[in-house]
């Protein structure tokens, strides 16, 4: 293997990780920035987050908020149309890129890579996939149900926020933590079990990108399937079989590091192109797709 | 060839048959949801509501009715105020959790409107300072010092953002005026008298936030 080729092993990893921890460090210093400065340019975590005059809201707690209210407010629109397009266009980037859930777990991950020498843990505990769908779908039903958007206020994405904000503003943490941690826990028994199977917010970006633009393909020409990329996927995916293209991939690049015949890369899907795929088993033709 | 490409036929069919079905059943769950939400089980929100007496919502609050399914629990406005008044409940309040309130006694909301610019939801409207009416200031008559004739205090009525119009002297003793009043506490905060229920001489009622 050359150098250069050894230098992009973990490209899109490292890019992760750094946009991860950017993220993560925007709503670790926005409290103190509000609360000892009294700057208010960012302010808010991932339900709802405002740079300057620009403000973004978390799409599932603005439906929430619409379904539970039956009520609808141009701003909280406004503000659910950038994340809605980030989703569409490139699917639940924000799962794998910002959730500040997502930063944590690799952060564990790092550390069991110290001690274990094993690069990529197995999956102890499983549910069948679509669960997910469920999920999000019981989510919903409850909150309408309670006429609350509650469900968002439990929601792990979320949590992280509030309880660094609670921590600098109040000096204490809040009891509905401990989610935060149990959501951990389970990512040592199987690699993001929470992402993977129960996050709503997941779901719902999962299903606006279902037909997203930026998809990872595979080169069935390069490929010689020894599942390496199965291994590496955090959310259990083989791209081999063509599940990378389903909506349940969260496009992290995990896989095309792992990849070491460099037969997987993103690609900007061009909707010119009839994809010969399945939505019902996931499945795709590989070879009429293999010309990227 | 030909077999399989009947068997995968066949297949389609079921699928197709299946997915009917599945979406019969989720829609059916759906209206449920949305039949049941439109009762929303009945409750007294006036009874379990944390918005009692000198304790409110922020300015520009929609009714309390409303106010909990509109408001995500994002925290912005907690983050907004410079004075902190504004605070999440906790997970003890249950669905209330997360919302925002003021304690005026704690402290009170002094009109910055801040917060009403920042709400995402529009639970937060975006008011004019005179325009808030987040409870409406009541002097209780037997421990207000002044109306009992013991002293001549006159506190509310200095602290009042919006003095002579909505508190002013009637004979030295104070009134308040329902017009004007904003319900932002500033009055009940200044109150030095506190009587046996924990109560100043002038509080504060949430009478806006209900319907």
């Amino acid at each position: 293997m050359s150098k250069k080729q050894r230098k992009n092993k973990h490209k899109w990893n490292n890019i992760r990780f750094l946009i991860q921890f950017f993220a993560f460090f925007l709503i670790l210093i926005a409290p103190f920035l509000n609360y000892y400065f009294h700057i208010n340019f960012i302010q808010g975590w991932y339900q709802s987050i405002s740079i300057g005059r620009l403000w973004f809201v978390s799409p599932l707690e603005g439906l929430e908020s619409i379904l539970t209210s039956k009520l609808i407010y141009l701003p909280l629109l406004i503000g659910m149309v950038f994340p809605i397009l980030i989703a569409f266009f490139l699917g639940r980037l924000f799962c794998a890129w910002i959730c500040p859930i997502s930063f944590l777990s690799e952060l564990i991950d790092k550390v069991i890579i110290i001690f274990s020498k094993k690069r990529y843990r197995k999956d102890t505990i499983t549910l069948p996939r679509r669960v997910f769908w469920f999920s999000f779908l019981g989510e919903i039903i409850l909150a309408m149900i309670l006429g609350t958007p509650i469900f968002v206020f439990l929601s792990p994405p979320g949590l992280v926020g509030r309880e660094i904000m609670m921590a600098v503003f109040f000096h204490t943490l809040v009891l509905e933590g401990v989610i935060i941690f149990v959501v951990l826990i389970l990512h040592l028994f199987t690699r993001r079990f929470f992402c993977r199977y129960l996050c709503p917010l997941g779901a719902l970006l999962g299903i606006i990108g279902a037909k997203r633009r930026l998809i990872v393909v595979r080169d069935a020409s390069l490929c010689n399937k020894c599942g390496m990329c199965k291994k590496a996927c955090p959310l259990g995916l083989n791209p081999i079989k063509g599940e990378s293209l389903s909506a349940y991939c969260w496009n992290c690049g995990e896989c095309i590091d792992a990849c070491s015949k460099e037969a997987l890369t993103f690609y900007w899907k061009d909707i010119k192109i009839d994809y010969p795929y399945n939505i019902n088993t996931h499945q795709v033709q590989m070879d009429k797709n293999s010309t990227p | 060839m030909n077999k399989e490409n009947t068997s995968q036929k066949s297949n389609g069919t079921k699928e197709a048959l299946t997915n009917n079905k599945r979406r019969k059943f989720l829609s059916g769950i759906f209206s449920l949801g949305l039949a049941l939400s439109t009762n929303g089980f009945g409750k007294d929100i006036r009874s379990s509501s944390p918005v009692k007496t000198n304790i409110l919502r922020p300015p520009g609050a929609v009714p309390e009715e409303i106010f909990l399914s509109k408001c995500i629990r994002c925290g912005r406005c907690v983050e907004v105020c410079p004075y902190r008044a504004i605070k999440p409940l906790d997970i003890h309040y249950g669905v209330y959790a997360g919302s925002p309130i003021i304690h005026v006694l704690d402290i009170p909301c002094y009109l910055c409107m801040k917060c009403v610019h920042i709400c995402p939801t529009g639970t937060l409207r975006p008011v004019a300072m005179k325009d808030v009416r987040m409870g409406l200031a009541v002097i209780d008559k037997h421990t207000c010092i002044t109306w009992r004739g013991e002293a001549l205090c006159r506190t509310c009525y200095n602290v009042c953002p919006f003095k002579e119009k909505a508190i002013h002297l009637d004979e030295l003793r104070p009134v308040v005026d329902d017009r004007y009043c904003t319900g932002c506490g500033i009055c009940a905060h200044g109150c030095p008298i506190t009587n046996k229920q924990g109560l100043k001489g002038i509080n504060i009622r949430p009478i806006y936030a209900f319907k």
